[in-house]
């Protein structure tokens, strides 16, 4: 394994360093001294393996694929925003927008999710082993988020396709969120994803999809235009 | 973008807030390099401390011996130095509208930025570096202080611009804050509609003199805080601390960063990790302040500077 130190490195120089020893063929990175700065580990097209010691600023493990990127403390806003492929695991608790716009991969968040985490995704998984803020799922069009614990507002407003798995209270669903019961198979399906990240969660899930409703526009529905004035 | 920053100490009255609170804001220079300040809350004054800006290109001597003539007017004047571009004025207890009324006639610039029996603002147009420069913030010891770099979006960058803001006419109650409050406008024809003045075209500025008013009527800081989250419209995290407490709002919608780090001797909360980084010993737990996040510590009785005996009182001892 090599290292990088991140002290007197500007971020610039750091994922130099690290772009370096990836395209060396290394399989193994540890970052240390993050130091909480943004943009750590950034655009990794590989999965090598990394991890940053320590709590991390802004959009770390953004616009990656393939990279498998673990955080050992919290991270900042848009943590592995645009991720395609690969996992990105923060061991403490996330700002917001995390995972925001993925197409792929998977995302633990292992403490809490601050607001509109799982934004636009686009696929992937976001596992959040705490509890999720405001707007989690908003704008939801593909993919699977599982919140262990409870979920703030805006559940899920919003959203065109894609599941959110809530295993605890939900504060209120957003726009157009519905809630159906989830299929064994699909328990089945969390337990493992649980499982295969050693996150504790409940039993029972409930399962919050879109009610469609806001895919079709009637410009003659009346309470449509109240409820927009 | 604008930097916040405010660190609150639980245990010690003597801590040494100023280079706390310069450390968190020089981590977080670059969301504002237009200019800076802090607020601390030291230990109390026997009487009052006013924080004068003399306004600009005048003759500062001049305007610094019209200031205390005046401000003697209404109290005993302990003690008037200039330091940087602002008199520091050391008075005897006095309504503070009052005596910032009379400090304010020298001249149309000149502006009281700070009144308060332990708070005292220094603020200026640059980045937080040379705040330690000017007035060597780093010496200043406290309960808890707050800090502010800004990246001006609408209004003027001048020292008055500047934050943090007191809350002209209450004393030791200062504020700052990220974000914009989109209702301003409506609330300051109010608001002067009711003859309150405003020093600047900075929204920011609208919020310590609501909760100025709010603490008027009877308010606690927390329930303050609270009701702003129903009066203020925008995107907001704002820090707001008084003599005896501290606290956080931060808006419905989560439009603006907040991340709050709570030990047992602490608590720092800034609109990036990076500044808790700076102020704290590794180990802590970081997290973002949730939406309607509303939190207030109040300094411990123990640690809370003595308010000074009347002097009456001491020399009958």
């Amino acid at each position: 394994m090599k290292t990088v130190d991140c002290q007197g490195r500007t971020v610039r120089q750091i994922n130099e360093a690290i772009r370096r020893l990836v395209d060396a063929g290394e399989r193994e990175i540890l970052v240390r001294r993050p130091g909480a700065r943004h943009n750590l580990a950034v655009g990794i097209a590989s999965d090598v393996a990394i991890t940053i010691d320590g709590a991390v600023g802004y959009y770390a493990g953004g616009m990656s694929d393939g990279v498998r990127l673990t955080i050992r403390g919290s991270a900042g806003w848009g943590v592995a925003e645009c991720l395609m492929s690969g996992e990105v695991v923060v061991d403490g608790n996330a700002g917001n927008g995390a995972a925001a716009s993925i197409r792929g991969g998977t995302v633990v968040v292992r403490g809490d999710a601050a607001a509109r985490a799982g934004v636009g995704m686009k696929g992937g998984l976001l596992v959040i082993g705490g509890s999720c803020g405001y707007m989690t799922g908003f704008m939801m069009q593909r993919g699977t988020i599982i919140v262990c614990g409870e979920a703030g507002e805006a559940l899920a407003d919003s959203m065109y396709e894609g599941v959110i798995f809530a295993g605890g209270r939900v504060a209120e669903l957003g726009n157009d969120a519905v809630v159906t019961d989830a299929t064994p198979a699909e328990l089945a399906e969390i337990r493992a994803a649980l499982g295969r990240h050693g996150v504790p969660g409940p039993t029972a899930f409930r399962k919050v999809v879109s009610g469609r409703k806001l895919w079709n526009y009637d410009k003659k529905e009346l309470e449509a235009w109240k409820a927009a004035f | 973008m604008c930097g916040i920053v405010g660190f609150f100490d639980k245990s010690d009255a003597s801590g040494r807030i100023g280079a706390t609170i310069l450390g968190m804001l020089e981590a977080l220079a670059c969301r504002g390099p237009d200019s800076s300040g802090v607020a601390l809350w030291g230990p109390a004054a026997d009487g009052l401390v006013a924080r004068v800006k003399l306004g600009e290109g005048a003759d500062a001597d001049a305007r610094g011996r019209e200031v205390v003539r005046r401000a003697a007017g209404l109290a005993r004047v302990q003690g008037a130095t200039l330091e940087g571009s602002l008199l520091r004025l050391v008075v005897t207890k006095a309504e503070p509208r009052g005596l910032a009324a009379a400090i304010e006639a020298v001249g149309p610039d000149v502006e009281v930025v700070s009144i308060g029996e332990r708070l005292e603002i220094v603020k200026q147009v640059g980045a937080p570096a040379n705040l330690e420069a000017e007035y060597g913030v780093s010496r200043r010891r406290g309960t808890h202080g707050l800090g502010h770099t800004r990246l001006s979006t609408e209004s003027r960058v001048d020292l008055s611009h500047s934050q943090p803001f007191w809350a002209h006419g209450t004393a030791d109650l200062a504020v700052v804050h990220n974000g914009h409050i989109t209702n301003y406008h409506k609330l300051r024809r109010i608001y002067e509609q009711d003859g309150v003045r405003f020093y600047t075209e900075n929204d920011s500025e609208i919020i310590g003199l609501y909760l100025g008013r709010k603490l008027s009527e009877g308010l606690s800081l927390r329930e303050a805080l609270e009701a702003s989250l129903r009066d203020l419209d925008g995107s907001f995290s704002y820090l707001a601390a008084t003599r005896d407490a501290f606290g956080f709002a931060k808006d419905p919608f989560c439009l603006k960063p907040l991340i709050v780090a709570e030990s047992e001797h602490a608590v720092a909360v800034a609109n990036e990790e990076i500044a808790l980084h700076a102020a704290l010993p590794a180990g802590y737990r970081a997290r973002e302040a949730g939406a309607r996040a509303v939190a207030v510590w109040e300094v411990p009785e123990p640690a809370r500077p003595a308010r000074p005996r009347p002097r009456r009182a001491a020399a009958r001892r």
